[in-house]
């Protein structure tokens, strides 16, 4: 059979029990055992091939430019270990469909379970590895599913987090070792990588790829210090924990670190991290077993003590290591399931797993009593069983094996592990079976159907079979694997019982006998234990993720203390670090500009803005000061402006300044004289430090780029050379804004109006709601000045009304040749505009403005609009300017160009746009119960209300 | 010429004329009573505009003297951007009503940010690369806040403005360093410079204050603060969609700015990628450990995300490129899923978005929880799920690359990041009884949900042809 469908199987067949559920119990079931079978048939129709020393392969192209291929192959360790699997598959399922009750969803049950059967194929058959570390993490992924069924049993929770966290991180480092690892080989496939092995030792990289592997193997089979998630995730119902906990799953590390034994073994780091590994957890492992009451839980650690033991023969990289691990693996499987299905029988029929409350069951149970046993005293390493035969083949491997020069560490450590083994054993025999029958079990114990012990029973007939003729049973089997974990043939000893008498043959004795004592005194030792304060690994995680937890909390909340202050100085710090690098990595080309001289007028105004902006920092608390202050700023700029040849800019930034600075007065009206001072001295030092810092570096850059050539000439040259001959205006910046660029000004006029607009609806719609009220009942923090319209203010802005306005048309007719144009002259028109609203008062002013805003902005596009269309009758395109000269008789020579036209409708926007924006801010400000209705306030011809006296 | 060039926009040109027109038609009609319709129909022609797009396609044309550029890397980007806009949409449309925050600007505004979204991948030019993501950026400023009434929305909003307009001033100021060192503002010119003579400081400078500038779009490390604030304060619609479709259009602006303008000098900003990219993929996993919103735990995912998209770019290789946009795609599917979740989590018809409330969810939504269950642990790159492949692609990009630390790197951050998506699984399968969760039945998050937990688990057979559309795609990109 393909070892596709051999792979694909149970993934396949993962539907059925899901849907034959209705169909009922015993159809589901047969189902899933239908489907392990078939593979498990499939797996051994190629058997013969690959005793014969054959590989059977199988090969589809996934993803080729990534390296991930769907490449299977079936060697010895891979039939091996795909016949264990589905082998014991087969028999779980049996047992779990008399062990699982009427009210467990049995179809969810077997779908998962075959969901993990087939992960777990597909690990030992893949070819490819990260295909392998796909399947690996589905193994994680249906485990958890599993171990989650009983959802009401809240004591599994802890366990199944921790399971999943563990072997979840362990197999992303496993990811990232499978990586390190292809990356030296050049290839993601299995079999090419096994024949690399001296590239893959001498590379630099060698040591991370092992660590990161061996992280996954270890956290997978439960190694020390990872041992911990294994006995807690014993709240599965039994069949998974024999399944996954014993047999399958946590062999998958083992396996693993078998399948690249070639490769990673043989160096002095894989000896004394393996092996060192496997000896702690053994030991550990069997100690813990002892003391635990709960019956799944002793299984648990003896568990990690018996996967420790299987690391410890694979970390020697010795031949007959190999081969005792190999034969381990094998033997562990068969008696640990029948010990899981045991405990599972007793748990069933007794409803207790506790030791402290069974006892007596020898003649209630005799069915179970007897396979359990066999299988117990397998474990103990007791002949002729299966246990025993491999436990002498570790003794004797480790009894030659030095770590660090000690001859005595391994053996001495091994022996303790073997007793403490079997003094677990034998109290699983002595404190559950034997001893006086007990009139207090919580329910009336008896052997189950022959469906549940049936399994145990094949597996403990194997037990025996093994152990009473391993030559035949099992030699050629262990041999071909082993030959597959070597990737070499090698020349074995046939498997015997009987050795002779070898130093293993005495630490076995010593081991047995002193479990015995072991037992005997563990009364005393249990309650020595109890009382000695040891690590709970549990507490420890628990420990080690609140920790983890709470520092990443002080780390969110010293980054995120929703403060945009510090936001915006992270952000700022970062960009200077990031210039830094900039500064330091680039090539700074020499200085190609000389340096102007420096002249006082300049300098002074350059001392003058530094100082008014030190002042604005220093005075910013006081709003209407720092006004002021930026005020100067402005008027400086301005002066700068005009010193360096540039009188239109400054004109613009001389009217643009008076507008907002008028605007952000209107605004000071509401708001508190001074703002709150909210920050500390730390963080005031800070935030000055770092704007130092940030003004330093574009200052530096803004220098650095000022004094060196540009990479191309600059456009003004052009500009000049065409501002006559192609506008008709000597005014180069004018010609740019109405025609060169007259396009965008034409955007730039209607996006003016259309914030004009939107102001005016924003305020408007905020004026229709209750802010109104607020604003009208708004009591000043400061008296109201007497006199709202000072008299000499009001007669200055009238008179100065028709002058201003003069020099807006004189600035604007002029400004195609000389410094003006229609902005400057729509903003000086508006803030001629704007001193009456400001002296007179806004009733006065908007009684008399007959001409609504929206129009003048609406006829000011409008009037751009058509001037551009006009190019169309001239058969140019849109807004091509056109100019000519006309001689009005007793004139001089007059200049008439289309953009003028343009500029007008420039002009009208901008006052249009400007006093409608400011107007509709106004409206906050304005109270009809204080303003007066007549601003001059001395009139002969009115009383003290306002009214007219009458003279008749 | 011009004609040409108006055809090439076509598709931006029909959804901006949809959008004014949407605007002028809900003001004179019956304003939000149209705004329903509007959802669905501004999702509708995404989805044509997409397949159109995606049909139309096979010859790359160049229009406006190179300031626009429609070739296969801004098609996938645009399929992408408007696929994904189209879906959060329709998922939002209920949510929003229920709530009273289905304003008709709502599907006018995404329908804008689109529009900037597509300029932005197909940007030729700095001046188109800015017009797009400031049209964008507008959108999204004022989307962000859209819950007018909630202080949380409101200042996520303003700090989202205030830091955009910071970034965006950097950006700007970087272009114009880069125009006034390279004399021009196409790419294919700047390239040229580069290209021709060592890079001069003045164009270090504003390579990196662009990709300060735009590193602020798709939130990385540091400039990523405003991102858990958004995204816990806007209304969840709209946080999905924050989650999706900008990221990818910045994404693909970045990565056609630095392969189509500073292509040529890839030392120079490989390392300050990879540098982002490892600050975010660590910042973002560390930081979400902390977290109980499940909104802000996005956010920070999104950062995370955004590291691993960065370190495909940061390889500077055509496989690189490929990388990342197969991650985006993937990144995009899942997170679609996730926010049909996170849509349909309520408690007596208020939404919830605490991640105690999915105690013991499985119990009570098995199907759910069990999409739920496949999409967080393609999040966090659990294999066999297609979020393992996305990550794997920029893994091995990053490396081929010559960035093996950068690699490394990011295996540590996804060991660090699988624990926070495997926290909300064992609330959602082993968590406390507590006060029960309820589950909003609408059948278009339901769809949503499914689907996406679907194409993460089938995806892992052939990707569904991404793949090769994406290693076209970045093709026409890299030269």
């Amino acid at each position: 059979m393909s070892l596709f469908l051999i792979a694909a199987l149970p993934f396949l067949g993962a539907v059925f029990p899901a849907l034959l559920i209705r169909a009922g119990r015993n159809a589901c079931a047969s189902a899933a055992g239908a489907v392990t079978l078939l593979a498990l048939i499939g797996v051994l129709v190629n058997a013969p091939r690959v005793m014969a020393g054959g590989v059977v392969t199988a090969q589809i192209d996934w993803l080729p430019q990534l390296g991930m291929n769907l490449h299977f192959f079936m060697d010895g360790l891979g039939m091996f270990f795909a016949t264990l699997i589905l082998g014991i598959g087969l028999l779980i399922i049996i047992y779990a469909r008399y062990y699982l009750s009427r009210e467990d969803p049995m179809g969810q049950f077997y779908a998962y379970l075959l969901l993990f059967q087939g992960a777990m194929v597909g690990i030992v058959l893949s070819d490819n590895i990260l295909l392998l570390v796909v399947f690996w993490e589905l193994t994680s992924l249906s485990s958890f599913l599993l171990i989650g069924y009983w959802k009401h049993l809240p004591a599994g929770r802890q366990g199944a987090r921790m399971a999943l966290a563990v072997t979840g991180a362990g197999g992303l480092a496993l990811i990232g070792g499978m990586l390190v690892l292809g990356n030296i080989a050049g290839t993601y496939s299995l079999s090419e990588i096994l024949d690399q092995k001296e590239l893959i030792q001498s590379s630099p990289l060698y040591l991370t790829a092992l660590i990161l592997i061996l992280l996954g193997c270890f956290t997978k089979s439960a190694q020390f210090p990872f041992h911990f998630w294994l006995p807690h995730a014993m709240a599965a119902p039994t069949p998974v924990s024999a399944y996954l906990h014993s047999a399958t799953m946590v062999k998958a590390g083992l396996f693993l670190m078998a399948r690249l034994w070639p490769v990673l073994a043989g160096t002095d780091a894989w000896f004394y991290i393996v092996s060192t590994t496997g000896l702690v957890t053994m030991v550990l492992g069997a100690v813990i077993a002892l003391f635990k009451d709960d019956l799944k839980a002793l299984l648990a650690f003896s568990t990690v003590s018996h996967l420790g033991l299987i690391t410890l023969l694979l970390g020697l990289g010795t031949q007959a290591g190999a081969l005792a691990a190999v034969f381990h693996i094998l033997n562990h499987a068969t008696f640990k399931a029948a010990l899981f299905m045991s405990a599972g029988i007793i748990d069933h029929e007794t409803h207790t797993r506790d030791i402290k409350r069974l006892g007596g069951l020898r003649t209630l149970m005799p069915v179970t009593f007897v396979i359990a046993t066999i299988a117990s005293l397998s474990m103990a390493g007791i002949p002729p069983l299966n246990g025993f035969l491999s436990k002498e083949m570790m003794l004797e491997e480790i009894s030659h094996t030095t770590w660090l020069d000690s001859h005595w560490f391994f053996p001495v450590l091994a022996t303790i592990g073997a007793l403490f083994s079997a003094a677990y054993s034998f109290r699983f025999i002595g404190h559950v079976f034997l001893g006086p029958v007990r009139d207090d079990y919580p329910s009336k114990p008896h052997d189950p159907g022959v469906g549940m012990w049936i399994s145990p029973a094949f597996l403990v007939l194997l037990v025996i079979a093994i152990g009473l003729f391993p030559e035949a049973v099992a030699g050629n089997l262990v041999r071909t694997v082993t030959d597959a974990v070597m990737g070499e043939y090698g020349d074995y000893y046939p498997l015997k019982i009987w050795h002779g008498v070898t130093p293993a043959l005495y630490m076995s004795g010593i081991a047995v006998v002193g479990g015995l004592i072991l037992l005997a005194l563990h009364r005393p030792l249990d309650k020595g234990w109890i009382a000695t304060p040891r690590p709970e690994a549990k507490t420890i995680f628990d420990g080690l993720v609140g920790a983890l937890t709470r520092a990443c909390r002080g780390i969110t909340d010293t980054l995120h203390d929703g403060a945009i202050g510090r936001y915006a100085a992270i952000f700022i710090v970062f960009v200077l670090v990031l210039g830094g690098y900039a500064f330091t990595t680039g090539a700074m080309g020499p200085q190609t500009r000389p340096m102007l001289e420096i002249e006082v007028l300049p300098a002074i105004g350059w001392f003058g803005l530094v100082a008014a902006t030190l002042c604005i920092v220093a005075f910013h608390r006081n709003r209407l000061l720092s006004l002021v202050l930026i005020g100067v700023v402005g008027l400086v700029v301005t002066m700068l402006f005009n010193y360096f040849s540039a009188p239109d800019l400054a004109l613009t930034q001389l009217s643009v300044e008076v507008v907002t600075i008028v605007l952000m007065l209107l605004a000071l009206n509401f708001m508190p004289k001074t703002t709150p001072r909210e920050s500390s001295v730390g963080r005031r030092t800070r935030d000055v430090l770092i704007s130092v810092a940030a003004g330093l570096g574009v200052g530096g850059l803004i220098f650095a780029i000022m004094t060196r050539g540009f990479a191309f000439d600059t456009i003004s040259e052009f500009h000049l050379a065409n501002s006559y001959k192609g506008g008709g205006g000597d005014n180069v910046v004018n010609v740019i804004l109405v025609d060169f660029r007259g396009f965008d000004t034409f955007g730039e006029i209607i996006v003016l109006g259309i914030a004009a607009i939107v102001i005016y609806a924003i305020t408007e719609a905020i004026m229709q709601t209750s802010v109104r009220a607020r604003l009208l009942n708004r009591v000043p923090d400061q008296p109201v000045a007497g006199d709202a319209h000072p008299l000499m203010m009001v007669v200055v802005t009238r008179l100065m009304m028709p002058v201003a306005l003069m020099v807006a048309a004189y600035i604007f007719f002029r400004g195609h040749n000389l410094p003006g144009g229609g902005f400057i002259a729509g903003l000086i028109a508006a803030i001629a505009i704007i001193m009456q609203y400001m002296a007179s008062g806004f009733g006065w002013a908007a009684a008399r403005q007959h001409f609504p805003y929206h129009g003048i902005i609406g006829s000011g596009v409008l009037v751009a609009a058509v001037t551009g269309l006009g190019a169309w009758f001239n058969g140019m395109p849109f807004l091509t300017s056109a100019f000519g000269y006309i001689h009005p008789p007793g004139l001089e020579e007059f200049e008439w160009a289309t953009a003028a036209l343009f500029d007008l409708g420039v002009f009208l926007a901008v006052v249009g746009a400007v006093l409608l924006a400011l107007e509709s801010l106004s409206r906050y400000a304005w109270n009809p119960n204080i303003d007066s209705r007549h601003p001059m306030d001395i009139n002969p011809s009115r009383d003290d209300n306002g009214r007219v006296i009458r003279k008749d | 010429m011009i004609q040409a060039d108006l055809n090439t926009i076509l598709p931006e040109i029909i959804l901006a004329v949809f959008a004014m027109l949407g605007l002028v038609a809900a003001v004179y009609t019956s304003k939000d009573k149209l705004a329903p319709a509007l959802v669905w129909v501004t999702g509708i022609l995404m989805v044509l505009l997409a397949i159109w797009i995606g049909a139309a396609g096979g010859v790359d044309k160049i229009a406006f003297n190179g300031m626009f550029i429609d070739d296969g890397f801004s098609r996938f980007a645009k399929i992408a951007i408007l696929l994904s806009a189209a879906c959060v949409l329709v998922m939002s449309q209920e949510y929003m009503k229920r709530r009273g925050l289905l304003r008709f600007e709502y599907p006018l505004l995404v329908a804008l940010s689109v529009v900037g979204m597509m300029v932005m991948v197909s940007a030729g030019d700095l001046m188109s690369l800015y017009m797009g993501l400031e049209l964008q950026s507008l959108a999204l400023y004022v989307v962000a806040s859209l819950r007018r009434d909630s202080a949380k929305s409101t200042e996520a909003g303003l700090k989202y403005f205030v830091l955009g307009a910071l970034s965006s001033g950097l950006l700007l100021y970087g272009a114009s360093l880069t125009y006034g060192y390279a004399g021009t503002t196409l790419f294919s010119g700047i390239i040229q410079t580069a290209i021709h003579g060592e890079v001069s400081v003045g164009l270090l400078f504003g390579l990196i204050f662009l990709i300060s500038g735009l590193a602020f779009k798709v939130s990385a490390v540091p400039f990523h603060m405003w991102t858990p604030d958004v995204y816990e304060g806007a209304p969840t619609p709209v946080t999905a969609f924050f989650a999706t479709a900008p990221k990818v259009a910045a994404l693909g602006l970045f990565a056609r700015l630095l392969h189509d303008a500073f292509g040529a000098a890839v030392s120079d900003w490989q390392q300050v990628i990879a540098l982002l990219s490892v600050a975010s993929m660590f910042l973002g996993s560390v930081a979400a450990i902390g977290q109980r919103d499940i909104k802000r735990l996005m956010a920070y995912s999104s950062i995370t995300h955004m590291g691993f998209a960065l370190m495909g770019l940061a390889a500077g290789t055509v496989f690189g490129v490929q990388a990342m946009l197969i991650y985006v795609a993937i990144y995009i599917t899942m997170n679609v899923g996730t926010f049909a979740f996170i849509l349909s989590m309520e408690r007596d018809g208020q939404p919830v978005t605490d991640i105690n409330a999915l105690n013991l969810y499985s119990k009570r939504e098995p199907g759910r929880a069990l999409a739920m269950l496949v999409l967080l642990f393609s999040l966090a790159g659990v294999p066999p799920m297609l979020g393992f492949f996305g990550k794997f692609y920029v893994l091995r990009a990053a490396y081929e690359g010559g960035l093996a630390w950068l690699a490394v790197a990011g295996v540590v951050a996804s060991v660090i990041g699988a624990f926070y998506y495997l926290r909300i699984v064992y609330y959602m399968y082993f968590g406390e009884e507590g006060s029960e969760l309820e589950t909003n039945r609408s059948p278009v998050l339901w769809v949503f949900l499914m689907a996406s937990a679907v194409i993460m688990l089938l995806g892992v057979v052939n990707m569904f042809g991404v793949e090769g559309a994406a290693a076209a795609a970045a093709a026409t990109l890299v030269n």
